[in-house]
C-alpha cells in the first residue's frame, strides 16, 4: 500500500514537472499567444461591436470565451510541436504513466485559461464596470472550465501526427462550431427549441450558463447541472486522446 | 548468463493507410544483449533499426512478440524498465528554449532524483562534456556536437543500466565524435549496457563487443565485429596506390586473374579477392607491363563495413527498397492474424 501511495505521489509530482516545463517553453510562443490569448479577445470584441449589451453580460461572454478558446489551445499546438521535435518521446519513454502525462498536459492549458480568463475578468470588473454576483463561483467556474476545456483541447492534440497545422484546423473548426451553438452570442432564452437542444449537446452552454451564475448571478439552467456536465464531460474527453495516444504508439508517432 | 535484452519473435508491421498498404519493417527477430556489453545494431537507411529500438524503449508497440529489458516484461509492466533505461534519439531532442542546466534538471527530476543528486550530477556531466560554461545559456544557441552533448547527458543524468543510441555520431565534428565514443567506452567500463543503432561500420568495429546486422527487418547476421570477418573470408582485398593513373586502368584491373571486384577509393584501387597471395605476382607484372610505379601495396583482411555490403548487397547508406518478398511476408502474417 506504501508503494502504491509512493507512487501516486512521484506521478502527480512528474506530471507537475510536465506542466513547469510547458509553461516555460511555450507560453510565449506565437501560436499559444495567436489561438490561446488573442483569438478570445478578437472574437468578443468583433461580436460586441455596436450591440447592446449590459457590462456584466459582456463580462460573462467575454469569461467563457477565454475559458474555452485559451484552455483549448494548448493541446493541440504544444504535442504536435513536440512530436515534431522529437521531445515528445522524452515524455513517453520517462517513468510515468500515459495518464500522467496527459494530466500534465492538461494543467498547462488550464493554467493558460486562468491566467488569461483572470485579466478577462479583471477587463470586466475595471474597464466595462462590471460586478460579479458571485465571486467565489467565478472562480471555481473558471478553474473547472478551464481543466474541461484544456481536456478537449488535448483530444487533438492526440491525434497521431508530428504536423501542428494538421491538428489546428481541425480543432479551430469545432470550436467555432461549438462556440455558435452555445449560447455565448445568442442566449439561450432567445433560441428556437432546435438550437436549444443542440446547445445542449455543447460542454460550452454549461461554462457560459454558469458564467451567468457568477457574474449576473442568475442562469438558464441549474448550477448543479452545469458543474456537473463540466466535470463529466472532462473525464470523458480524457477517453479518446488515451485511445489516439495507443494508436499513436501502433502507428508509429 | 544475465541479459539486459530479450528479444523473442518480435515483429512490426506499419498498419495501411488509405492507399498504401502495410508495411513490414521488422519480421520475427531473435536476439539477446549481454548486461554490460557494446551491442550494435546495424543496417542500411529502412532495414528496421530504429523501429527495433523504438519497440525497445516503449515507444512503439509491437504486432507480435515479446521484450524484456533488464529482467522486465514491457508488454506486463514497462515501468520498472523505464526507470533504469536511457535513450538518445537520432536527432537531439532537447529544449532549445531552456537553458542546458534547465534541461538537466527538468529530465532529473522526470526521473525522480532528489535536488541534492540531479545537482550534483548535472554539474558533473557538464563538465565531463565541456559545456560548464554554457550552463547557463539557452541550448538554441549550441553547436550540433553541443546539443549532442547534451542530449546525452540528459540521458545518462539518472545513470541508466541500459542506454540505447541512435545514430550517436553522424554530422558530429571530429572532436565532438571522439568524445561520444570515449564516453560510450567509459559508460560500458562502469557496468551500463550500452544499444547502439548506427549504420557507421568503422564506428561499431571500434566500439561494439558484438555487432547485429539488420536487413530488410530480419536479422542477417550476429557475432563479434572480428568473428564476423572471418566468416566473410572471400572479402579479402589488395590496396594499391600508383604514381599516375592510366587510361582504362579500371578495366585492365578488372581482368586480372583473381580479381572479384575492382575498387577506386581516393587515389588507391581496392581489389577484392579470395586469395590476396596469389594475386599479387599479378599485380606486379601488371605495373610492369603497364609501366606505372607502385606508391604502396597493402593486403586488407575484410573490414566490417566489407562484411555489411555483403550481407546487405548494397552501399552503406543507401535506402533499402522493399522488395517484392517483404510483400508477400506482409500478406502472409495479415492471413495469420
Amino acid at each position: 500500500m506504501k508503494n502504491f501511495w509512493t507512487r501516486i505521489v512521484d506521478e502527480l509530482s512528474q506530471a507537475w514537472i510536465v506542466t513547469l516545463k510547458d509553461i516555460k517553453v511555450y507560453y510565449l510562443r506565437p501560436g499559444m499567444i495567436m489561438f490561446g490569448f488573442l483569438m478570445p479577445f478578437f472574437m468578443f470584441f468583433s461580436f460586441s461591436v455596436r450591440r447592446e449589451m449590459a457590462a456584466g453580460e459582456g463580462m460573462s461572454r467575454l469569461l467563457a470565451l477565454t475559458i474555452f478558446f485559451t484552455a483549448a489551445a494548448a493541446g493541440p499546438f504544444i504535442i504536435p510541436t513536440e512530436r515534431r521535435l522529437g521531445t515528445y518521446d522524452r515524455l513517453l519513454a520517462a517513468p510515468m504513466s500515459l495518464l500522467t502525462l496527459l494530466l500534465g498536459k492538461i494543467a498547462v492549458g488550464a493554467f493558460f485559461a486562468i491566467v488569461v480568463s483572470s485579466l478577462a475578468a479583471i477587463v470586466g470588473f475595471l474597464f466595462l464596470g462590471a460586478s460579479i454576483a458571485q465571486p467565489a463561483l467565478m472562480i471555481g467556474g473558471i478553474i473547472i472550465g478551464s481543466f474541461t476545456f484544456s481536456t478537449m483541447g488535448l483530444i487533438f492534440g492526440s491525434i497521431p501526427t508530428r504536423n501542428p497545422g494538421d491538428v489546428q484546423m481541425p480543432s479551430t473548426l469545432i470550436r467555432w462550431v461549438l462556440l455558435f451553438v452555445s449560447g455565448v452570442f445568442v442566449p439561450l432564452a432567445e433560441m428556437s427549441t432546435v438550437a436549444r437542444g443542440i446547445s445542449y449537446l455543447s460542454p460550452l452552454t454549461y461554462a457560459q450558463d454558469l458564467m451567468n451564475h457568477a457574474v449576473l448571478g442568475t442562469g438558464e439552467l441549474a448550477l448543479w447541472l452545469n458543474l456537473s456536465v463540466l466535470f463529466l464531460s472532462g473525464i470523458l474527453f480524457l477517453l479518446p486522446s488515451i485511445k489516439l495516444h495507443k494508436r499513436g504508439r501502433v502507428l508509429g508517432y | 548468463m544475465s541479459y539486459a535484452i530479450e528479444v523473442h519473435n518480435l515483429t512490426k508491421i506499419y498498419p495501411s493507410s488509405g492507399l498504401e498498404e502495410g508495411f513490414l519493417a521488422v519480421d520475427q527477430i531473435n536476439f539477446t544483449v549481454k548486461q554490460g556489453e557494446i551491442f550494435g545494431f546495424l543496417g542500411p537507411n529502412g532495414a528496421g533499426k530504429s523501429t527495433t529500438q523504438r519497440m525497445l524503449t516503449t515507444l512503439l508497440t509491437p504486432t507480435e512478440g515479446q521484450i524484456q529489458v533488464l529482467g522486465h516484461d514491457l508488454a506486463q509492466d514497462s515501468y520498472p524498465a523505464k526507470r533504469q533505461i536511457g535513450l538518445v534519439p537520432e536527432e537531439s531532442n532537447i529544449y532549445t528554449e531552456l537553458t542546458a542546466w534547465d534541461n538537466l534538471m527538468f529530465t532529473g527530476r522526470l526521473y525522480l532524483m532528489s535536488k541534492t543528486d540531479r545537482t550534483a550530477r548535472a554539474e558533473e556531466l557538464l563538465k565531463d562534456f565541456g559545456l560548464w560554461d554554457k550552463k547557463d545559456v539557452k541550448a538554441e544557441n549550441f553547436s550540433k556536437g553541443m546539443k549532442r552533448r547534451l542530449s546525452i547527458a540528459m540521458a545518462i543524468i539518472h545513470k541508466p543500466a541500459l542506454l540505447f543510441l541512435d545514430e550517436p555520431t553522424p554530422g558530429l565534428d571530429v572532436q565532438s565524435a571522439r568524445t561520444i565514443r570515449t564516453l560510450i567506452r567509459q559508460l560500458s567500463a562502469e557496468g551500463t549496457t550500452v544499444f547502439m543503432s548506427t549504420h557507421q561500420i568503422e564506428e561499431a568495429n571500434q566500439l561494439c563487443d558484438r555487432v547485429a546486422i539488420i536487413n530488410h527487418g530480419k536479422i542477417a547476421a550476429i557475432d563479434t565485429p572480428e568473428k564476423l570477418k572471418q566468416t566473410f573470408q572471400q572479402v579479402q582485398s589488395v590496396e594499391i596506390a600508383f604514381t599516375l593513373s592510366a587510361e582504362g586502368l579500371e578495366e585492365k584491373l578488372t581482368t586480372l586473374p583473381e580479381v572479384s571486384t575492382v575498387l577506386k577509393i581516393g587515389d588507391k584501387w581496392r581489389l577484392y579477392t579470395d586469395s590476396p597471395p596469389d594475386l599479387l605476382p599479378y599485380l606486379m607484372k601488371f605495373s610492369e607491363k603497364e609501366n606505372l610505379d607502385i606508391v604502396s601495396l597493402n593486403t586488407l583482411a575484410p573490414s566490417l563495413e566489407d562484411v555489411f555490403l555483403q550481407i546487405t548487397g548494397q552501399q552503406v547508406g543507401s535506402v533499402s527498397e522493399e522488395s517484392s518478398q517483404q510483400k508477400a511476408d506482409i500478406r502472409r502474417k495479415k492471413g495469420k492474424q
